[in-house]
C-alpha cells in the first residue's frame, strides 16, 4: 500500500474517533458543571476557594497547559510561559501509548528523532541535527545520564519508563543552565517519587515479532511519604533485541539480529529525603550485545556494556521565604561502550571515568514578580584506561580534569511581557573557557501566547575528544539558537502551537578517522538547521488527540560534509526534513481505551553501500509510516491493568541512519543503516497496591 | 525509486487540521471566570467584620467602572443573603459616589485611580478589592492575583484593613497572601 494511502486511511481512522468522542461533550457541562446550581456554587466552603481558577473549572487541556514546569528556567512557570519551547509528556500519556522503551515516548515528540551511531547503538537527533554525543542531556531524578567519555545516550530498551512521572523537555538549547551537554535540548525525566507510588507497583511488558521476542522487562517500585519523610525503592530487569532483521553492511555482508543484537537493562533507583534533605542512587547496567564492526560486520557477536552509578546529596535550605539555597554533591562512576578483552576482534575497550560535581544555587525572589537565580559548580573528571597498554594522550593509563562554573538567571514579570535574561560561564582547565547568554520574552494574553527567544549554547568537548584531537587541540562548540513560538488556546479543549527556529553551530566537534583504526577528533565547519513545528492537541475526559508536524531544512547553512547529502542541500543525513506525529487515547468505556499513535517520516538520505571505487554511497529512503495501536483495559481487579497492542502495523520495517560520515574517505566509511524491530505486538500487565485507598485512573 | 505523489504532504495536513478543528471549535475557549471572583467577593463579605453601625441594614456593593463582575454579582445578590441582609449592587462612575458603600470593587478599567480612592476613603469603614494585581500595594485592602498556574488568589494589606476600622478572619488571612 502506498504510504500517502495508509497516510490518509490513518486520517480519516482518527477523525471518526474525533467524531465520535466529540459527541456526548457538553460544553457548557464541561465549563463549569456547578453553574448549572448557583445556590450550590455560593455554598461554596471558604477552603473550597483554594481549587478556583481564575479561568473558572479547566479542562483536561487546561490542567496540562496551566502545570507548571522547571526545567527551563529552574523557577516553576506554566508551560506556555516557560522561556524554552518545552513538550511535557505525562505519565498517563506514556502509559495510555503502551509505549515500549523512550525511543516510543520522545519519537512523538516534534523535532526528535534516532540514528545509529556505531556498534549498533543508537542515539538522539534534534531538528535534523544529529546530538548523540553530548549535545542533548538526558537527565533522570537529576541525574546527568550522558556518559562522560563520549557524552552519549544509548536508546533502545534502555530506561524504565513504567517508572516516569513526568518527561520535561526542552526541544531548544539549554547550557545557559544546564551547561556543556545541553546544545540542542534536554530532557529531563522525573519518577514516580514516594508518594507517587504510595505502595507497591509491578508491571512487565512482553514484545513480540513474526521471528523472536524482542523484550520482556519487569519493573518494581515501592515507596512512601509519611510526613516529611518520603522513600522510594524501584528497578527494572529484562531483556530485549534491537531486531528480528537481517543487517546487511555497505559490502552487502549480513547477519542475523536474533540473538546478536541484545537489549539487557538491569537498573534500580533508590531515593530518601526528610524536610529538604535528600539522598538518591541510581544503578544502571545496559548490557548489549553487536556483530557490527565499523564499516563492515564481523564473524561473532561481542558483548558491550554501559554500567553507571550514581550518587546525589542534596540540601534544600529554605533561608527565608524569599530566599533558598541548594547545596548539592553528585558523583557518578561510569564504564561505557566497555568490551571485555578476547570478546571481539579489535573492539576491546576497557574503560572507567568518574565525576565529581559540587553545586550551589541560590533562588531569590525579592517579589512575587521578580526571580533571580545564580550560583556556581565545580566538576573533577577522572578516567582510567584497564587495557594493558593503552595510554591516554598523555602517555598514561589515567588522566584528569576539571571545570568550574558561574551562571545567573533573572525573571522579571511584568503585566505585558515577562523577561528572563540568564548566562553561564565554564571554564575548562584543558579546551579553555565558552560563555553562553539567552535572553527571552514570553506571556500568555488569555488564550494566546508568545516566546521570542535568543539563546547561545555550547557542546563541551568530552574526554574521549580530548583524548583524540591530537595536535590541534578541541575546543567547545558554539551554537546560536533563534526561536519564536505562538500559540492560541482555539477552545475550551484544544490548543494550537507553532514554533520557527533557527539554528547555527560553528565549529562542530566532528568525528573523523585519518587511517584504518585511528579516531580523532577535531572542530571543522559550521552546520544548522531552520525549521518550524506545529502541534495541536485536543483534550477532555473522554482522551486526547495530539498531532505535530516538524519541519526542518538546512539550504543556506554552511554546514559540514560530516553532515550534508549532496543530492539535496535541504536535508542532513540521516533525518527526515519533515515528521508527522499522532497520540491519541479515547476512552471506550471507563475502563477501556484504544490508543492509537503513530509517526510518518519523509524521505531520508543515507549510506548504505560502496561503489566499485570503494567509497560509500549515498541513497534515498522512501518515507516511513509507523502507525501502532494499544488496547488499556483496568480491570475489575483495582489495581490490576492489562494492554494489548501492536506496534508498526504495517510492518514498515524502521531502520536507523547514520547521520554523519566522512565522505570520500577510504579509511572511514559509514555503518549500513541499522534495522529497528518489525510489527511487534506486545502485551502489558501493571498492579498497584496502594498503602493507603487513594484514587487511580 | 520514490514515486511521485498526487497530493503534497503540507496539504494533507492542512486538510486533517481544518477538519478536527471545524469539529472542535464549537467549544470556546475559556475567558477570565468572574463568577469566581464574585464567589471571593461574597467571602470577603462573609469573613470580613465591619463596624456595629455597618452591620444594619442593605449591604451594598459598588461597582467602580465596567466590569463583567457586575453581572456576575447581581446574579449572587438575586439568590443570596449576607446574614439576613439583602445585598445591592451598584454601579458608580465617580469616587464620590462611593460613600455609603460597604465594600467597593475597583474593576481593572478604574485601576489608576487607587490612589485618589484611598485619600478619599482613608479612615472609613469600606473595603476596597482591585480587581487587577498589584493593588493591595497602592491602597485597596485585597486585591486579585492569577498564580502562574491559574489559581486565583488575593493580596491582603492587613494594615489598610485596620485602618478603615474592618477586621479580617483569620480564616481568610490564611488563603490569601499578606503584602505587609
Amino acid at each position: 500500500m502506498k504510504k500517502s494511502y495508509k497516510l490518509l486511511l490513518f486520517f480519516f481512522l482518527v477523525s471518526g474517533y474525533i467524531s465520535y468522542a466529540q459527541e456526548p461533550v457538553n460544553p457548557v457541562a464541561v465549563t463549569d458543571s456547578t453553574k448549572k446550581d448557583s445556590l450550590n456554587y455560593y455554598d461554596m466552603t471558604i477552603e473550597q476557594l483554594l481549587s478556583l481558577k481564575a479561568h473558572g473549572v479547566p479542562s483536561e487541556l487546561e490542567k496540562l497547559i496551566n502545570s507548571l514546569i522547571s526545567v527551563a528556567s529552574k523557577k516553576p512557570l506554566n508551560v506556555r510561559e516557560s522561556p524554552s519551547i518545552v513538550t511535557l509528556v505525562t505519565a498517563e500519556e506514556i502509559k495510555n501509548s503502551g509505549a515500549r522503551d523512550l525511543i516510543d515516548v520522545l519519537r512523538l515528540v516534534p523535532g526528535v528523532d534516532f540514528g545509529v551511531d556505531v556498534q549498533g547503538v543508537v542515539g538522539i537527533g534534534m531538528r535534523g541535527n544529529w546530538a548523540h554525543e553530548g549535545k542533548v542531556l538526558i537527565l533522570l531524578d537529576g541525574q546527568e545520564m550522558n556518559e562522560i567519555l563520549f557524552a552519549t545516550t544509548q536508546f533502545g530498551n534502555h530506561f524504565p519508563i513504567d517508572q516516569i512521572k513526568k518527561i520535561e523537555i526542552i526541544r531548544g538549547p539549554g547550557s545557559a543552565i544546564y551547561g556543556g551537554y545541553a546544545e540542542y535540548g534536554v530532557i529531563n525525566i522525573i519518577t514516580k517519587q514516594g508518594g507517587d507510588i504510595n505502595g507497591v507497583s509491578v508491571s512487565g511488558i512482553y514484545g513480540q515479532t513474526e521471528k523472536d521476542f524482542m523484550r520482556r522487562n519487569i519493573n518494581l517500585s515501592a515507596g512512601k511519604k509519611i510526613g516529611d519523610f518520603e522513600w522510594s525503592v524501584s528497578g527494572m530487569m529484562g531483556q530485549g533485541q534491537r531486531s528480528d532483521q537481517n543487517y546487511t553492511d555497505i559490502y552487502g555482508s549480513s547477519y542475523t539480529m536474533i540473538g546478536n543484537s541484545a537489549l539487557n537493562p538491569a537498573y534500580a533507583n533508590v531515593g530518601a529525603s526528610y524536610k529538604g534533605l535528600s539522598f538518591r542512587a541510581i544503578g544502571d547496567f545496559y548490557k548489549t550485545t553487536t556483530q557490527d564492526g565499523y564499516d563492515a560486520i564481523y564473524p561473532k557477536p561481542y558483548a558491550q556494556n554501559f554500567n553507571s552509578t550514581y550518587f546525589e546529596l542534596k540540601y534544600l535550605w529554605k533561608v527565608s521565604k524569599k530566599l533558598t539555597i541548594t547545596p548539592k554533591l553528585n558523583y557518578k562512576n561510569q564504564s561505557p561502550w566497555k568490551t571485555p578483552q578476547g570478546d571481539s576482534i579489535d573492539q576491546t575497550y576497557l574503560k572507567t571515568a568518574t565525576r565529581s560535581t559540587a553545586n550551589i544555587t541560590a533562588s531569590y525572589n525579592p517579589t512575587r514578580k521578580i526571580n533571580v537565580v545564580f550560583g556556581s559548580e565545580y566538576y573533577k573528571d577522572m578516567a582510567v584506561d584497564h587495557l594493558a597498554g593503552d595510554t591516554f594522550y598523555n602517555g598514561k593509563q589515567t588522566v584528569s580534569f576539571y571545570n568550574y562554573a558561574f551562571f545567573a538567571q533573572g525573571l522579571l514579570k511584568t503585566r505585558f511581557v515577562n523577561i528572563i535574561l540568564g548566562a553561564r560561564y565554564d571554564k575548562h582547565n584543558v579546551y579553555g573557557d565558552a560563555f553562553v547568554p539567552r535572553v527571552g520574552l514570553t506571556k500568555k494574553y488569555n488564550k494566546f501566547h508568545f516566546k521570542a527567544l535568543y539563546s547561545n549554547s555550547f557542546r563541551a568537548p568530552a574526554i574521549e575528544n580530548i583524548n583524540l584531537s591530537g595536535a590541534n587541540g578541541i575546543h567547545p562548540e558554539k551554537t546560536q539558537v533563534l526561536e519564536l513560538e505562538l500559540g492560541y488556546q482555539l477552545t475550551h479543549n484544544s490548543i494550537f502551537t507553532i514554533n520557527f527556529f533557527d539554528i547555527t553551530t560553528k565549529n562542530p566537534i566532528i568525528y573523523y578517522s585519518i587511517g584504518a583504526g585511528t579516531d580523532a577528533y577535531t572542530n571543522q565547519g559550521n552546520t544548522g538547521t531552520r525549521g518550524f513545528e506545529a502541534e495541536y492537541k485536543v483534550k477532555d475526559t473522554w482522551g486526547y488527540i495530539a498531532i505535530n508536524y516538524s519541519y526542518y531544512t538546512a539550504a543556506g547553512k554552511d554546514k559540514s560534509a560530516a553532515y550534508s547529502v549532496v543530492q539535496d542541500p535541504s536535508m542532513m543525513l540521516g533525518f527526515a526534513s519533515s515528521k508527522v506525529n499522532l497520540n491519541a487515547s479515547i476512552k471506550l468505556t471507563e475502563n477501556l481505551s484504544i490508543n492509537p499513535s503513530g509517526t510518518f517520516y519523509g524521505p531520508r538520505w543515507g549510506y548504505n553501500s560502496v561503489d566499485t571505487g570503494g567509497y560509500a554511497q549515498l541513497s534515498k529512503f522512501n518515507s516511513v509510516f509507523l502507525f501502532n495501536l494499544f488496547l488499556k483495559y483496568n480491570t475489575p481487579v483495582k489495581g490490576l491493568s492489562i494492554g494489548f497492542g501492536v506496534y508498526d502495523i504495517f510492518n514498515e520495517k524502521f531502520v536507523f541512519i547514520q547521520p554523519y560520515a566522512q565522505p570520500g574517505s577510504l579509511t572511514n566509511l559509514p555503518h549500513a543503516p541499522l534495522p529497528g524491530p518489525p510489527r511487534e505486538f506486545i502485551f502489558r500487565l501493571s498492579y498497584d497496591l496502594n498503602f493507603k485507598a487513594k484514587t487511580t485512573k | 525509486m520514490i514515486k511521485p505523489k498526487k497530493i503534497s504532504f503540507g496539504a494533507k495536513l492542512l486538510l486533517l487540521f481544518l477538519f478536527i478543528n471545524g469539529i472542535s471549535t464549537k467549544c470556546v475557549a475559556q475567558d477570565v471566570d468572574y463568577k469566581a471572583y464574585t464567589l471571593f467577593v461574597y467571602n470577603f463579605m462573609k469573613y470580613v467584620e465591619w463596624p456595629e453601625a455597618q452591620s444594619k441594614g442593605d449591604f451594598v456593593v459598588c461597582v467602580f467602572g465596567e466590569s463583567p463582575v457586575h453581572k456576575e454579582l447581581t446574579g449572587l445578590a438575586s439568590s443570596k443573603k449576607l446574614k439576613g441582609r439583602n445585598i445591592i449592587i451598584k454601579t458608580i462612575t465617580k469616587p464620590e459616589e462611593a460613600a455609603g458603600c460597604q465594600l467597593l470593587y475597583v474593576s481593572a478599567s478604574k485601576s489608576g485611580n487607587i490612589k485618589a480612592l484611598k485619600d478619599q476613603m482613608a479612615g472609613k469603614p469600606i473595603l476596597i478589592v482591585g480587581e487587577r494585581e498589584g493593588l493591595a500595594k497602592k491602597g485597596a485592602q485585597l486585591s486579585f492575583v492569577t498564580m502562574d498556574d491559574d489559581e486565583l488568589k488575593f493580596d491582603i494589606n492587613k494594615k489598610e484593613i485596620e485602618q478603615h476600622q474592618l477586621k479580617i478572619s483569620s480564616q481568610l488571612i490564611a488563603l490569601g497572601i499578606l503584602v505587609n
